[in-house]
Parts: C-alpha cells; sequence; structure tokens
C-alpha cells in the first residue's frame, strides 16, 4: 500500500509542478470555499428559499455599487448575492449534469462496444439521432415541455449531454479491445466482466475524465444561454445566467448596466477557465499514455 | 523417445477456418502433433501459415467468425468442449501463453507485480499479501535485478527484455504445465534472445512443464526443441525430433529454410532463398500448397495434394518426390567437399 502511496504522491507532485495546474487549481479551490461560506458572505433571510435573490428594491432601473450591495442591483435583485450564491447553482449544475451524462454515456459506450453487431448498430444510431439535433434547440424544447426551473435544465442537459462520451468511449473500448495485454489477460483466465473493468475501462476512461472535467465549465455556460433565452431558471434565481438575462433589456445602456454583465460575466469566465485548466493538467499528469 | 509416455496434450486434425466476407479462409488445415511432458515442440514455419492461429485455437482466444474443428485434448479432458468457466480455469493455470510483443502485452496503466498478482489471486486463492511475495519471488526467478523495486514499476518503467521476463513471470506464476510461447524473442535483440531461451530452458528443467515453441527462426528451434513440426500454408509438411530435422529434412521446404541460413564456414556470394511468398490463404493452390516455390514441382504437385507420410520410425514429411530432395543434398554435400 505505501508504494501506492508514495506514486500517488509523485503524480501530484508531477501536476503541481506545472504553473497554469496551480492557477486552475487554486480558482477552483476559491470557487469552493465561496460556494460553502456563502451562507455566511450572504446569510438568507430566515425561513426564505436562499437560492432566491432576495429583492431589494422595487424599481426596475439598475442601481450602480453602492457599500450596501457591492456589486449594484438589477431587476431589483442584489448582484452580489447573486453572483455568491450562484456559485453554488455552477456546481450543481456543472457536477451534476457532466457526472450523469459521462455515466450514461460510458454504459452506453460500453454495452455498445463490448457486444458489437447489431447491439451496437442499434445504440449507436439512437446515438446519431440525439446527436442530430442541434443540442441548444433540444433542450430549449425541453425545459418548454418540462417547465422552468434549474432541475428542469439539469434533466434537459442530460438527455442531450451523453453522446460524445458515449462515442468516444466506444471508440476507445473498440481500439483497447484488439491491444495484445487484453489477449494476454484473456491467455490468463481472466473473467471478461474484469478484462472491461479492470483492464480496458482504465485505458479507455482518462479522455472520458478529462472531457467531463472542462464540460463542467462550458456547462455552466450553456446553462445560462438557457437563461438568458428565458428557458432556464426562474425568474430571481440565484444563478449568475439569471442575472445576466436580466441585463438583457439595459443592453443599450451599458454605462448603466455594466455592472450587471461584469460580475456574474467574470464569475463565469474564471469557472470556465478553471475546470479547463484543472482538466488539461488532469490529462498531462494521470494518463499513462502521455507520459 | 518419449514414447512410452502419455502425451500431455493431444492436438488431432485440428482446422481453424475463418468465414470472411471474401471467402473462407482456411488458417489452420488439419494439424496434428503431441506435446509430452516436459518437452519443447517447435512449431516452424513463415509468417501467415497458421502458427499463431494453431495456439489461438488450442487457447480458446479466438473471435467469434472462426470454426473450430478437429480435436485437443488436454489430461484427457477434451478442450473444445469444456464450458467457458471451465476454460478460464485452465488458461493461465494449465496452459499459459507468452506473447510476441512485450511492448504491448502488459497493460500500461498497472505495475508489474499488479499483472502478476491478478493470475495468482485468481487461480490460487492467495491473499492480496502473499501474492504479492510471489510476484517478487518470480520475478526475481525470471532474472530481474531488484525484484522488490520492480514489482512496483509501470511495464514504460521497462527494457524491453525486462518486459518479456515480466511476461514470462506472469506466465509461470500459476506453475503451468503447457507453456505456449508464441514468437517470444522476435521483437527481442539478439543478446537478449538467447538470455530469455536460457532462461526458458532452466525455468523449464526447474518447473518441468511443456513448451510450445513457436517461431519463424529455425536458429531458436535448434536452441530449444527436442520435437518440430514444421508448418506450411496451414498444414504440417514435416514433423520428426529436432536433431534429425536439421541433419535430414525430407521435404523441399525444410530443405530450402534450412539453405536459407548464412553460414559462416563456406564461401557464399549470394544467399539462398525460398522464390515466391506464402500464397494468399484465399486463393491456396490446388494440389500441394508448396507447389507454386518448390524447385521440384511435377505435374503431379498442381493435382493432388501428397498426405504425411512416415518416411523413417517417427518422421513425417508431405512430399511426393521426396528422393529429388535427397539427391539434391547430395549434390550439395558433394559441392561442400571441393
Amino acid at each position: 500500500m505505501s508504494v501506492k502511496k508514495t506514486e500517488f504522491k509523485r503524480m501530484i507532485r508531477r501536476y503541481f509542478k506545472i504553473p497554469t495546474n496551480v492557477l486552475g487549481t487554486l480558482l477552483l479551490i476559491i470557487f469552493i470555499i465561496i460556494a460553502i461560506l456563502a451562507p455566511v458572505i450572504c446569510p438568507p433571510k430566515a425561513g426564505a428559499d436562499p437560492f432566491k435573490i432576495p429583492i431589494a428594491t422595487w424599481s426596475a432601473a439598475p442601481v450602480a455599487p453602492t457599500a450596501d450591495h457591492p456589486f449594484g442591483i438589477i431587476g431589483g435583485r442584489d448582484i452580489f448575492y447573486g453572483v455568491i450564491w450562484g456559485t453554488r447553482s455552477a456546481f450543481k449544475i456543472g457536477l451534476v449534469v457532466s457526472l450523469i451524462s459521462a455515466l450514461i454515456g460510458v454504459v452506453v459506450g460500453s454495452i455498445s462496444s463490448y457486444f458489437g453487431g447489431w447491439v451496437d448498430e442499434i445504440m449507436m444510431r439512437i446515438t446519431d439521432i440525439f446527436m442530430s439535433i442541434p443540442f441548444l434547440v433540444a433542450a430549449m424544447i425541453m425545459t418548454t415541455i418540462l417547465g422552468k426551473g434549474l432541475d428542469k435544465v439539469m434533466v434537459a442537459l442530460i438527455i442531450f449531454g451523453w453522446m460524445r462520451v458515449a462515442r468516444l468511449i466506444r471508440g476507445n473500448i473498440l481500439q483497447a479491445k484488439s491491444e495484445q495485454y487484453v489477449l494476454a489477460a484473456k491467455a490468463l483466465g481472466i473473467p471478461d466482466w474484469k478484462i472491461i473493468v479492470k483492464h480496458i475501462l482504465p485505458n479507455t476512461i482518462f479522455p472520458v475524465l478529462v472531457q467531463v472535467s472542462m464540460r463542467i465549465g462550458s456547462l455552466v455556460i450553456t446553462a445560462a444561454a438557457l437563461s438568458f433565452l428565458g428557458v432556464g431558471a426562474e425568474p430571481g434565481y440565484a444563478d449568475w445566467g439569471t442575472i445576466l438575462s436580466y441585463s438583457r433589456n439595459w443592453m443599450t445602456e451599458l454605462d448603466k448596466s455594466w455592472f450587471a454583465i461584469l460580475y456574474p460575466g467574470t464569475a463565469m469566465v474564471l469557472f470556465v477557465l478553471a475546470w479547463n485548466l484543472v482538466g488539461d493538467g488532469l490529462r498531462d499528469t494521470f494518463d499513462p499514455k502521455m507520459k | 523417445m518419449n514414447k512410452d509416455k502419455r502425451p500431455l496434450l493431444e492436438v488431432k486434425d485440428l482446422t481453424t477456418y475463418f468465414h470472411t466476407e471474401d471467402g473462407l479462409v482456411k488458417a489452420v488445415d488439419g494439424i496434428s502433433y503431441e506435446v509430452f511432458p516436459g518437452e519443447t515442440l517447435g512449431i516452424v514455419g513463415e509468417s501467415g501459415c497458421g502458427k499463431s492461429v494453431n495456439a489461438l485455437s488450442i487457447m480458446r482466444l479466438l473471435e467469434s467468425n472462426a470454426d473450430v474443428g478437429g480435436s485437443i485434448s488436454f489430461e484427457g479432458q477434451s478442450l473444445p468442449e469444456l464450458s467457458e468457466r471451465k476454460m478460464r480455469g485452465i488458461r493461465g493455470n494449465d496452459i499459459a501463453m507468452i506473447f510476441q510483443e512485450p511492448m504491448t502485452a502488459l497493460n500500461p496503466v498497472f505495475t508489474v507485480g499488479n499483472q502478476i498478482e491478478e493470475a495468482i489471486i485468481l487461480h490460487q486463492n492467495k491473499s492480496q499479501d502473499e501474492a504479492h511475495k510471489m510476484a517478487i519471488d518470480m520475478l526475481r526467478k525470471v532474472g530481474i535485478p531488484e525484484p522488490t523495486k520492480r514489482v512496483d514499476e509501470y511495464p514504460h518503467e521497462l527494457s524491453g527484455g525486462m518486459r518479456q521476463r515480466a511476461m514470462i513471470a506472469m506466465a509461470l506464476s500459476c506453475n503451468p504445465r503447457v507453456l505456449i510461447a508464441d514468437e517470444p524473442t522476435t521483437a527481442l535483440d539478439v543478446t537478449i534472445q538467447a538470455q530469455i531461451l536460457e532462461l526458458m530452458k532452466s525455468l523449464q528443467d526447474e518447473y518441468g512443464m511443456s513448451i510450445i515453441m513457436i517461431t519463424h527462426d529455425l536458429g531458436v528451434i535448434a536452441e530449444v526443441a527436442d520435437r518440430v513440426v514444421v508448418m506450411y500454408a496451414g498444414k504440417v509438411v514435416e514433423y520428426a525430433d529436432a536433431v534429425t530435422l536439421f541433419k535430414n529434412p525430407k521435404h523441399p521446404y525444410t530443405w530450402g529454410l534450412l539453405n536459407a541460413i548464412p553460414r559462416l564456414d563456406i564461401e557464399q556470394d549470394t544467399l539462398y532463398n525460398i522464390p515466391g511468398v506464402v500464397p494468399d490463404p484465399l486463393h491456396f493452390p490446388e494440389g500441394c500448397k508448396f507447389n507454386t516455390r518448390c524447385t521440384f514441382c511435377e505435374e503431379r504437385c498442381k493435382k493432388e495434394e501428397p498426405e504425411l507420410i512416415e518416411v523413417e520410425k517417427n518422421h513425417y514429411a508431405r512430399c511426393f518426390f521426396i528422393e529429388k530432395v535427397e539427391k539434391e543434398k547430395a549434390k550439395t554435400k558433394a559441392g561442400e567437399n571441393l
């Protein structure tokens, strides 16, 4: 066991040798801390849903940042509160959607490539059908059917988000299946399921992990786009996209509403950047083929 | 030599056909041989003559488009009739296999030790710790320096020769009765080749296992084999003990192969080679499969296929015109004496 630990330490050290990995991890840690400390930084009103941004003013006009509302007010909502609690929403969307859709993709891809033949044919054609529908349009239609709300958006994103992983894992498994170490493992009498789980998946899962970590960032943007278009989270929900959607009416008057774009926008950019840097770093460090 | 003993592995009329889109490929077409306890059987032939397919047929590791016929009996059990589960119990435990490419036959994401332990845990019901100790012992036995350190290294951290040693350690970890070595030294340089063969021989003495050595290299055969099967286009063309085969080849193909070995003791302007290439398995010639390349070919060879006949005791060859080879041999011998 001790040996495995030192190997792990070596990987960690290699990971942190690269400055961009450190930057990405730091950004991510900051976001995690903000998400954890959200109730301390912006205590919600007792009894109220913390994900509802409290109404600060009844005037619809944007209010420039003040000491009480450091990021300003838009649509009557406090932007600072929205950005802080929006971090939690961002993690929720990113992690839940990317992990569940990756899991579906891995299952579909593994079954498809392992059984091959007509099973593969049918499953891949279904995948093709899902892929042929433009993602944003599909997600919009889904949310229209399911109704408003962040959880509905997440369901829509999962339904139309597993295909890439399925294809990726299928291709990788097909390739790994013909590797000699798989034959060698079979020649040692190792059962099929163990060969898939132990010998094939570890050799194919890394690109998926990298894709998952990169997708976490971009999913937040997609969810924000849906919110911006008005088919995402319900109004007043603590979500970066929702705040941006408030600024939609003031886009021609940037001098009055810049803060409503700048702060949630910056949060979003940094969040995506953090995940991309971490994803790249993970690939470079843990993918055995990159050594 | 071993006729008093019962064979450990007996292959009879083994056929392996592949149904492909272009037609039926008869990769292995009715081969028979036996392997006795503790001996080394060499299977030699050019690329594409069915050597490896033969090995994979025994292990039942071919894809589903392969059609395997004939009988394979191991210690009285008929391997093709065993359930997949029982067959898995035989693979690795009773019959193990090592492969040509040590670079790709080890899984890159696991340590060498981990891969050796896997087989031990699977077949011998050992705990992780015991298996780890056994893996270190195995690595020491196959001559890997610092086994306690190497056991936790990844395949990419080892050299080609060391990886092949690790492969051998993996294959021998469960003390198999038969080891099938599919071109184990082809990817290695000559010095390492000699070391690996030496190692296999000494391990054979220690464990008493039988080895099926599949190779295209007659040098390897000369080094290790007790008896030799010469294959051509999916068929056995000659079958004899190693000494006889090298001294007194009967089939034109074997004779050609032996002639093609460069010699240091005589002056040679050009190296001899067998003209042509192995025919495409989809379009094997009529009659004797070797007729397209044989210097002694006559009309009869193009019409009927010769049977494998016993030309002397325990020496079989598949040719109509063995006496022609004899004449030619006598000529070259006479030439040598000049």
